[in-house]
């Protein structure tokens, strides 16, 4: 009946406690880590953009600074008025600028006219008094319309860039100078501009183009195509001004950057960052939450582990011992002391086990009493419990003997199955009456049945409940005759009965028992039992007289029978009557 | 491995010899020795010198420093292979083939056109880091700047294209003299177009050059006889590595013939010679070093960009002057970036 696989228990089971506890443990893990990484991504995008916003205008400011710086130191070649004469003051001048600022390759000194006085430079000869007409020279032109003209980047040979610088006096007879300016000298400025570890900064001019980076090399080969990545970040970022945005770098390495305008050249300087190190923090905590889901998957695995454990011993325990109570074992107890629900349930199980036991014992005790007592009493019996009415003792009962005449000589002429035929119906009648006057039918033997009144339960008026039933017995046996005599089975019926004290009780072995008197009064009935005639009732003289005129009786002539030694008073009743 | 197996293969044979047990236990020694293994993964750079490694060692030294800016410490994680000329630059093309053989990483041509070209006919596949004085377009090394295409890369210092602003302060120091001697190596390269330029500077300034040539150090003692025995108001260098490196010979003989003179390197007036103008050699150095690690790194040369020094510098030597003679006008001594007294 129980036969389920355990290992199947067990893996579902294991399953459903895993899944309940993974649930109780990831679940709120998930949604911790989740939400720490949510908003932790939202807090660290606005940081990084004020961050690397902050960066962009220092940056801006630095480079601002430079071209500044550069500019104050031209300012001071145009503060004073021009003479007509050579002026070697300004010569100097121009020479010690030259040696104070390395990023200026050249630089001329143009009078209010727009001729050229002076020219000096690091490469080529230089230039006094050379005259040339320079009022036309866009730069003079902006400068004196601006104080200050900020030219164009241009490429020298293609490789380096160059942009000039013109600076016009506060009156106009103080001139204009024009520099040369090399602009691999903000190399040194852009290179020193860190943003986090690897982040960095470079500068692209109005159109787009490279003019500054931490790598020289990108600058000087002026190659559009290779820095099209770099405008194509700055053209992001202006979409979305005030924002870092996040793109693709050169190298091809996703960066956030930021912008942030250089007034005067009209440039912008960017400073960019590598995402995976600008969310480095957030990457941490994703980590840290991922290692806290493993550690926690980890645990509710062990917890599934250690409860389904503790929950697979005692039921196995309580399956084994369902399996043996189910199989009849009723003795078996399951042995559970968890002190939980367990321990409630094997206690359960035990006492229904008890309860089984005494029902089992109850139904075989009365099977075993209904062998021999009616029905009715075999259930009074096995009601009050008490078995003790079954032991021996001495009573007065009255004994009934009946037989079939002539089955002797019967059972040697007929086959078995006409003979096994007769007997039943005979034992079904006889049953039938018994039953129905509460008389304790004792032993079958062939045709002989013997039957006792008043033992084992007592009752009032055995005689006469003895002589009724004997009567009913003849009534039911003749009619059953009538149909056999008709079947030319020649037999008859006769019973005796007799009164008297006899010691009554269960005799036998534990494998068989039986209930049967023992006395004078058995042998009597016994003996009139046998003289009695077809359809004749037998009674001896003491159940007569108990019996008294209740039942019409005849007394016939007293016969000798065997085991006596005077002749016995002899009673017939009269059949059909007292019914 | 070899190691591992070597027991079981003896127990197995047994009567393997002795001899081949040592041969096979020696040789997975000396496969493991991780000393050995680390010395066949360390990158090479061929170094092709001109001279002999005593004029070089400064520029090594900015050399070494540039390398150091990209992570190469020779010796530790790159070990350096040098050829040297000894001045015999007809030798230079066998030496640069020997590096190429030699199968290293990268050759590195510094101090001047003619060790970028014989580096360059030498090899199209090994990357070259050049160093020179010179314009690398005209002189066919690179062509062009911004992409060199190739397997050559550089810096250019600039010294060539400044030899006509030592003839200016040579006429600024002696602005009565018209007349100037110019010393010329005519096996160099860049010879006539400095020579060239020159004239052309000289006719704008009013200026006579006589024209001297040297290119063997013998023909030093000569020049300066000459210039001391006409009247011409000093003595121009044109740039060359061949005088360059040879500084301390020309202002010794310098000193000993009286004669001002002016040369590309500060090596010159720190030996005692009168002054320099040229490009800054520890600019230039450096930044080839930096090249030769970026390109170990892995970067190709024809994506680096040929670089020019911004640095362009003259030194004085005022001990010198007054050995001569002479004062530096104000203008010389304030735009001197080193004045040595």
């Amino acid at each position: 009946m129980v036969t389920h696989s355990p290992v199947a228990q067990r893996t579902s089971l294991f399953t459903k406690y895993f899944l309940a506890l993974f649930a109780a443990v990831v679940v709120p893990l998930l949604i911790a880590g989740g939400s720490e990484a949510w908003f932790g991504y939202h807090d660290q995008r606005a940081r990084l953009n004020d961050l690397l916003g902050a960066e962009a205008r220092s940056a801006a400011s630095k480079i601002q600074d430079f071209m500044e710086g550069i500019r104050d130191q031209l300012g001071w070649t145009v503060q004073l008025p021009w003479s007509d004469a050579a002026d070697e003051r300004r010569r100097l001048d121009a020479l010690r600028l030259m040696r104070q600022v390395p990023a200026v390759v050249s630089l001329s000194l143009i009078d209010a006219a727009g001729r050229e006085r002076l020219f000096v430079s690091r490469i080529g000869l230089n230039r006094v008094e050379g005259g040339d007409d320079q009022s036309a020279n866009p730069a003079v032109i902006g400068a004196r319309r601006n104080r200050v003209w900020f030219g164009p980047v241009t490429f020298y040979r293609g490789s380096e860039p160059y942009m000039t610088i013109a600076v016009a006096g506060n009156r106009s007879a103080v001139g204009v100078t024009v520099a040369e300016i090399n602009l691999k000298f903000i190399w040194d400025v852009v290179s020193a501009i860190h943003v986090g570890k690897t982040g960095e900064a470079f500068v692209l001019d109005q159109p787009g183009r490279l003019v500054a980076h931490p790598d020289i090399s990108l600058v000087l080969r002026a190659d559009e195509a290779a820095t099209w990545p770099l405008k194509a970040l700055r053209a992001a970022i202006l979409a979305r001004p005030g924002q870092a945005v996040a793109g693709v770098d050169i190298a091809g390495n996703t960066v956030l950057a930021a912008m942030a305008p250089i007034p005067g050249v009209d440039w912008s300087v960017i400073v960019k960052q590598p995402v995976a190190e600008a969310f480095g923090p957030i990457h941490a905590a994703l980590w840290r939450t991922g290692a806290l889901l493993i550690g926690g998957a980890a645990l509710a695995a062990l917890l599934a582990y250690w409860l389904t454990q503790r929950m697979i011993g005692p039921i196995r325990l309580l399956e084994d011992g369902v399996a043996r109570i189910g199989a009849g074992q009723f003795d078996h107890r399951i042995d559970l002391a968890t002190g939980d629900e367990f321990e409630r349930v094997a206690t359960r199980f035990n006492e229904m086990a008890g309860e089984l036991a005494v029902s089992q014992e109850h139904a075989e005790r009365i099977s075993r009493l209904r062998r021999f007592l009616a029905p009715q009493v075999a259930e009074l019996v096995d009601r009050t419990g008490d078995d003790s009415v079954l032991e021996g003792r001495r009573v007065e009962v009255v004994v009934v003997f009946c037989d079939l005449r002539g089955f002797t000589a019967f059972s040697a002429r007929e086959e078995p199955e006409t003979i096994m035929g007769v007997l039943g119906e005979y034992y079904d009648a006889l049953q039938r009456v018994i039953g129905a006057h509460e008389a304790t039918l004792t032993s079958f033997s062939g045709d002989g049945v013997m039957v006792l009144v008043n033992a084992p339960v007592s009752c009032p008026d055995p005689a006469l409940r003895a002589v009724r039933m004997a009567s009913d017995m003849q009534t039911s046996v003749q009619t059953l005759l009538v149909g056999w005599r008709a079947l030319d089975h020649r037999l008859g019926f006769g019973v005796g009965l007799a009164m008297g004290p006899a010691t009554v009780g269960r005799i036998g072995s534990e494998g068989r028992l039986d209930y049967t008197a023992i006395g004078n009064v058995v042998n009597l009935a016994s003996r009139l039992c046998s003289s009695a005639e077809d359809s004749e009732i037998l009674i001896d003289r003491v159940a007569a007289q108990a019996i008294g005129s209740r039942v019409p009786l005849v007394e016939l002539d007293p016969r000798s029978l065997k085991g006596f030694d005077q002749p016995v008073p002899v009673f017939a009743a009269i059949i059909g009557a007292g019914q | 491995m070899a190691l591992r197996f070597m027991p079981c293969a003896a127990r197995r044979t047994g009567a393997m010899r002795r001899r081949e047990f040592v041969a096979l236990f020696g040789g997975a020694a000396a496969w493991m020795t991780p000393a050995r293994a680390q010395r066949l993964a360390m990158p090479v750079i061929g170094y092709l010198g001109s001279e002999s490694p005593e004029p070089y060692a400064s520029r090594l030294k900015a050399f070494r420093e540039g390398l150091a800016e990209t992570g190469y410490i020779a010796g530790r994680n790159v070990a350096i292979e040098f050829r040297w000329a000894e001045g015999q630059y007809r030798q230079l093309p066998a030496l640069a083939t020997e590096l190429v053989n030699r199968q290293v990483t990268v050759i590195v041509a510094p101090g001047g056109a003619e060790v970028a070209l014989a580096a360059k006919s030498a090899t199209r596949t090994i990357p070259i880091v050049f160093e020179m004085g010179g314009d690398p377009i005209a002189l066919g090394v690179v062509g062009s700047l911004s992409r060199p295409g190739g397997n050559l890369t550089g810096v250019s210092s600039l010294s060539v294209e400044a030899s006509l602003k030592r003839l200016e302060f040579m006429h600024e120091l002696f602005p009565a003299n018209r007349v100037f001697a110019v010393a010329a190596n005519p096996t160099s390269p860049t010879s006539n177009s400095q020579l060239a330029n020159l004239h052309a500077g000289a006719s704008s300034l009013g200026l006579q050059l006589r024209i001297l040539n040297a290119s063997t150090e013998q023909e030093f003692e000569a020049v300066f006889a000459a210039v001391a025995g006409m009247q011409a108001g000093g003595l121009v260098f044109t740039s060359d590595p061949y005088f360059a490196y040879r500084s301390g010979q020309l202002a010794a003989l310098a000193a000993r013939h009286g004669v001002p003179a002016i040369t590309q390197s500060r090596d010159f007036p720190v030996a005692g010679g009168l002054m320099s103008y040229g490009g800054d050699f520890d600019q230039s150095h450096r930044h080839a070093g930096m090249y030769a690690g970026r390109i170990l790194k892995g970067e190709r040369p024809a994506d680096l960009a040929v670089q020019r020094v911004t640095k362009v510098e003259l030194f004085i030597n005022l001990k010198a002057a007054k050995a001569l003679g002479i004062a530096f006008p104000p203008s010389i001594l304030s735009s001197a970036d080193a004045v040595i007294e």
